[in-house]
């Protein structure tokens, strides 16, 4: 069974009073299988939120279906097998982690000693150990960060959506989702997941999907999408600063360009993001 | 477990939770010392004689503050536990577990309800010691004073205190329904309070224009008297500190009237948060 499955998926945001009406996503067709873990990539506001919301069911789309495990992701019962860490959340600053933790394990339909085996395991994964009785207002940004994990997965999910999860986290702490998204593989689960950090996209997911301004430009595993962006790079050392103009223009009459060397220099998915960011800021005709 | 009992567990989990919030800010604490302030200042101003005799300056005084910190309490718990939670963004981690949206307005509303509850039986329960106080201390003048002749019975104050709650509760209902699409908690507060004087002013406006003004502010008044709930047939405050009682038939009749608003009210409020965009 797939885990989610997109069909057409437009969103278009109206104007409160006037104004145009903004296309946030547009045509978006997506399958994932279960057991993948798929990295959601795309500049700020290419829609990446909109489209996990509506997986979620928190929005609406203006067209197309969303199903999630088969059922259509607006029931509050498919949501049962999801757990969800929003962007940048902020939760009930006067409660403690752990009654943080029950709240959201009680929504889910869990009592008892389930629910706090449950909890325990959940806070023993994010590594919060006994910051969990502390009150969440007295957090760090990124001990929020690791709360909210902890709720999106103190249900045990079948499919688990991040958005953003490492912003805010030093590198230690981003090394410690990566362990935790990694664990979620190997029980079977399944992963969406949004993020900026590009080395760990290109470490830990399967595929890639890379949106921008509301369209879905590519989407495949890393390799197949660094065949498709495959450039001959030439590296040019000392070149006086009064030729580069010259060689600019014979590599332009060639149909080649010649980029700046911090650009050049990046390597692997890193180059497929900027290629296919740059391709739409560079020419807005291209994109709606 | 059937839809309905695990309907009804989620409501409770979010009212316990909005509830437990609730009473853990510093806003509400804040509050409540202030009513205790001004429930002191009364105390210590009661021999002055100026206003009225001391029962009815004290239970004016107190009743006063109920109502007044009950509406500040309504509508700043709406906002803060409502726009506020959609303002942070923890909604989307609350309806991203199978919960309907409707709960999640119910439980809300449940939760503040409990709060305002508990702030006027706080309040209620004060102005009921004292009164007991003044049975019990003869000799005491300011005794004397409340349990005069006329003086008012325990079970008219805590009435009158029922009857403060049940306003606050129209009033948080109706705070929830703008809040239901307000982008801010901050217009939540500021259309609550426009909503509580114009609820308060609701007898005026009827008054002036029902009868003597054109007909279409006849016609105007008429839709306003059916939309916006009359707060002048809460004020029974003077009447009991007068010694006056209330009859079983203004109990009953103000219950179904308050429920009848607030039913309502979180039916809209439920319609426009299911179609509102997170």
């Amino acid at each position: 069974m797939k885990a989610v499955e997109l069909d057409g998926i437009a969103k278009v945001f109206l104007p409160a009073l006037s104004g145009a009406p903004f296309h946030a996503l547009t045509e978006i067709n997506l399958s994932i299988a279960e057991g993948e873990i798929v990295g959601l990539l795309g500049p700020n506001g290419s829609g990446k939120t909109t489209l996990l919301k509506i997986i979620m069911g928190l929005v609406a789309p203006t067209a197309g279906a969303c199903r999630v495990f088969g059922r259509p992701s607006h029931c509050a019962e498919t949501r049962s097998s999801v757990g969800y860490l929003p962007e940048a959340p902020e939760f009930y600053p006067f409660l403690t982690g752990i009654e943080l933790l029950r709240f959201f394990a009680g929504l889910a339909g869990l009592a008892g000693r389930i629910r706090e085996d449950r909890i325990k395991e959940a806070i023993a994964l994010v590594g919060l150990g006994t910051a969990s009785a502390r009150r969440v207002g007295t957090y760090s940004r990124g001990m929020k960060q690791r709360i909210g994990l902890a709720q999106a997965l103190v249900t045990s999910p079948r499919l688990v959506i991040l958005d953003e999860p490492t912003a805010n986290l030093d590198p230690e702490g981003a090394s410690d989702i990566g362990e935790i998204i990694r664990g979620i593989r190997a029980r079977g689960g399944t992963v969406l997941l949004s993020s900026h950090q590009l080395d760990q996209i290109e470490d830990l997911c399967t595929r890639v999907v890379l949106l921008n301004r509301g369209r879905l430009v590519a989407s495949g595993t890393i390799d197949e999408l660094l065949q498709s962006h495959r450039e001959n790079t030439l590296v040019v050392e000392s070149l006086p600063e009064a030729d580069e103009s010259e060689l600019r223009v014979w590599l332009a009459n060639r149909g080649a360009r010649l980029r700046s060397a911090p650009f050049a220099r990046r390597g692997g998915l890193e180059r497929v993001y900027l290629a296919a960011a740059h391709r739409c800021y560079s020419d807005e005709s291209e994109c709606p | 477990m059937s839809a309905i009992v695990s309907s009804a567990f989620r409501l409770a989990a979010i009212a316990g939770n909005t509830f437990r919030e609730s009473v853990r800010q510093r806003l509400f604490l804040i509050l409540a010392l202030m009513a205790a302030m001004l429930g002191i200042a009364a105390w210590w101003f009661r021999n002055c004689g100026i206003v009225a005799p001391q029962t009815k300056f004290l239970l004016d005084t107190g009743f006063g503050a109920l109502t007044f910190f009950g509406a500040v309490v309504a509508i700043v718990a709406v906002a803060e536990s409502f726009s506020g939670e959609i303002e942070r963004r923890t909604v989307l981690a609350v309806l991203a577990k199978p919960v309907w949206r409707g709960e999640f307005v119910l439980g809300k509303l449940a939760g503040i309800l409990g709060l305002l509850l508990a702030f006027c039986a706080v309040g209620t329960g004060f102005l009921v010691g004292w009164l007991w106080w003044s049975q019990t201390q003869p000799t005491d003048p300011l005794a004397r004073g409340f349990a005069g002749a006329g003086g008012a019975s325990s079970f008219a104050v805590m009435a009158c205190g029922l009857v403060q709650w049940l306003r606050c509760s129209v009033l948080a209902a109706l705070t929830l329904l703008v809040a239901t699409y307000a982008r801010t908690s901050l217009l939540a507060v500021m259309a609550g309070f426009a909503a509580l004087a114009i609820c308060s002013l609701r007898a005026l406006v009827w008054d002036a224009f029902r009868f003597a003004g054109p007909e279409w502010a006849r016609g105007v008044a008429g839709l306003v008297g059916l939309v916006v709930p009359d707060f002048e047939l809460y004020d029974v405050a003077d009447q009991v500190a007068a010694g006056g009682a209330l009859s079983t038939g203004y109990l009953v009749g103000i219950t179904l009237y308050s429920a009848i608003y607030v039913s309502l009210f979180v039916a809209l409020a439920v319609y426009c948060f299911r179609h509102r965009e997170l």
